[in-house]
């Protein structure tokens, strides 16, 4: 008995003398965010190392006898001689939905000022993407809610669809606008058994302080900030977070997918995440490659991107979906980081200058943008409408450059410009106001069916809005019944000609 | 200071020739400085200051620096020496400091591994999770 006494006795006084073996090293230079430091001789690759004053840095490049590594936060305060400490974690973030309705930084802190986020779950920010196993092929739709893209480029849940275009042409629109239409849809079908909401979060890299605010603002205005998660890396901030913010942002986005959820995350953009790991990767003095961008730069989005899946029901059924940004320069697609990230994405939306002034908005080139899997994740309504668009619309643009140089047209080509003038005019939309699936569906059947060849170009518009708000009010069976049954059958067919009848003759 | 990748090669060919039973020698060390003084060739300054680094982080590898808040008596002296050769080798050279910043207890400095007892550790340790709540 007495040695059982004694041996807790013992392991009890052990337990006070804390004595604790920590693993440390002297910073030996420090500037621009990195600091080399020697000593750390077990450190590990991505370990996070601390910093005296609660700040953490990163362990990027393992040398012979230094350690070159990135900080994250205030960096002015770290001085030559300083110790540092190894920690033995990785990085990690907040994630779960506590997030949900919240602006936060790279690290998961909150920056909204609405308290701190409660989750006690934490996710790596650097994490394997899931293997061939697991995933299965895209096959629910993501309805962006924008009329072109849903039409021509739909867009599947776990796709990687890229909005490329030049600044100013409104790729930050189409992204917020799908952000938009999901609350719309998670808000109208909440409660129903097997719908499934799809959860947003939106990674603002580099941008303006400015700019993200009126991007909140917009979300705020919509009623989506409740199903959104905002991870804002601005200008302002160093380098080192810009970097690491879009895969913060993914790990969110994977606690969904992992617990049987959809999410959609937006990188804004891509090419000024490039840009901060040139100048992370320049001062930690890794070698140089083509336009000054290190060697992994294609690595880095890859990996980025190859985390959105859509995983199978063994592994919870989840998806996360991306929607990546690439600005280009003077719409050159062939410079390094928008060919790098096309050739990952399953898809482009290309958006063009030219377009964008012409009035045709949002701006979408229709022979430049592609999505390659997501047709097997649209709905068959949109299928039966829009099958022959994008062919009919490619061939009218033909045409048009075609036909300016003859006045004399035979009657066929002259049907085909005057179908492709009026799908041009179909597509446009104003900004931040996604159209549901079933309203897209009344106006491209009713394109689809010649009601608006009689109706002069100038007035398709006009045409198109006041048929979406007699629909709307007088005929809602009609889009309820194209809603649940998600195809047109001959019932459907028969309302909609009745409608649709009925509306011309109201329409002077 | 960047090292260009000649001295750089030479410096670590210099170093890995410094070791006898893969322990540093220092008389080797020293006829080699010797001669690298004497040779006068191309950047020697640059590579006796890398030479000099690796050294000195080699040498810290079997260095025991035992910090504590007052004076330890010879017999508690000993006995830290005595536990610590047992652990990290006979060849480890010790020194003994003064710092009353660590209030109590003991804290050793081995390369880069820190055996840390101090009563300051502890308070910092604590301040930290105070924080973090």
């Amino acid at each position: 008995m007495s040695t059982i006494l004694q041996d807790i006795e013992t392991q009890i006084a052990g337990l006070k003398t804390s004595t604790t073996k920590s693993n440390t090293g002297i910073v030996r230079e420090a500037g621009d965010g990195v600091v080399k430091i020697e000593g750390l001789s077990d450190v590990m690759l991505n370990e996070m190392i601390e910093f005296p004053g609660g700040l953490y840095g990163l362990a990027l490049n393992l040398e012979e006898t230094e350690v070159g590594c990135i900080l994250l936060g205030d960096f002015t305060e770290v001085k030559e001689g300083t110790e540092v400490k190894t920690t033995g974690r990785l990085l990690q973030v907040p994630v779960g939905k506590s997030l949900l309705g919240r602006v936060v930084n790279t690290l998961g802190q909150p920056i909204d000022g609405k308290g701190p986020v409660k989750s006690d779950v934490s996710y790596p920010v650097e994490k394997v993407a899931p293997g061939i196993i697991k995933r299965k092929s895209v096959s629910q739709p993501v309805q962006t809610g924008i009329m072109a893209i849903d039409a021509m480029i739909p867009i599947g849940r776990g796709q990687r669809e890229l909005i490329i275009g030049d600044r100013a042409t409104g790729k930050t629109t189409i992204a917020i606008d799908t952000i938009i239409n999901q609350a719309n849809i998670n808000k109208a079908n909440e409660g129903k058994a097997d719908f499934r909401p799809l959860y947003s979060i939106y990674v603002a890299i580099g941008q303006k302080n400015s700019n993200v605010a009126r991007s909140i603002a917009v979300l705020e205005a919509a009623g989506a900030m409740e199903y959104t998660i905002i991870v804002s890396s601005p200008a302002s901030e160093s380098a080192t977070n810009q970097y690491l913010a879009p895969f913060a942002g993914a790990a969110m986005g994977e606690w969904f997918m992992d617990n049987g959820m959809d999410a959609l995350i937006v990188y804004d953009d891509l090419s000024k995440h490039a840009v901060a790991w040139r100048q992370v990767s320049l001062v930690l003095k890794r070698p140089s490659g083509r336009e000054a961008y290190p060697g992994d730069v294609f690595y880095l989005h890859s990996r980025l991107l190859e985390r959105s899946a859509r995983v199978d029901e063994k592994n919870g059924n989840g998806s996360l979906t991306a929607l990546p940004v690439v600005e280009t320069q003077a719409g050159d697609v062939s410079a390094y980081i928008p060919t790098n990230v096309i050739s990952i994405t399953d898809g482009q939306i290309y958006l063009e200058t030219d377009l964008f002034y012409q009035g045709i908005r949002p701006a979408i080139s229709v022979g430049l943008s592609v999505s390659r899997v997501g047709s097997a994740a649209q709905i068959k309504a949109i299928k039966q409408v829009a099958g022959k668009m994008k062919g009919d619309l490619a061939q009218f643009r033909e045409l048009a450059a075609f036909a300016q140089f003859g006045s004399d047209l035979d009657a066929k080509t002259k049907a085909q410009l005057d179908r492709g003038q009026r799908i041009v005019e179909l597509f446009k939309q104003i900004q931040y106001k996604p159209l549901a699936v079933e309203i897209q569906v009344s106006s491209l059947w009713a394109m689809q069916n010649g009601y608006l060849d009689s109706v002069p170009v100038d007035r398709v518009k006009e045409f198109q809005l006041k048929l979406q708000d007699y629909m709307a009010t007088r005929k809602e069976p009609v889009l309820a019944a194209i809603r649940d049954k998600k195809q047109i059958d001959k019932d459907v067919e028969a309302q909609l000609k009745a409608a649709l009848d009925e509306f011309k003759t109201t329409f002077k | 200071m960047r090292l260009n990748k000649e001295a750089r090669k030479v410096c670590r060919q210099l170093f890995r020739s410094s070791f006898t039973d893969g322990k540093l020698d220092a008389a080797k060390t020293s006829s080699l400085v010797g001669s690298i003084i004497e040779g006068k060739r191309r950047h020697y300054v640059d590579i006796l200051k890398e030479y000099h680094r690796l050294v000195r982080l080699e040498a810290a590898k079997t260095h025991a620096v035992i910090e504590s808040a007052s004076a330890l008596t010879p017999e508690t002296g000993g006995k830290v020496e005595n536990d610590l050769r047992a652990r990290y080798g006979a060849d480890l050279t010790t020194e003994f400091k003064v710092t009353p910043e660590l209030i109590g207890g003991l804290r050793i400095k081995i390369g880069s591994d820190v055996w840390d007892g101090s009563v300051r550790h502890r308070l910092d340790r604590l301040s930290q999770q105070f924080s973090q709540v």
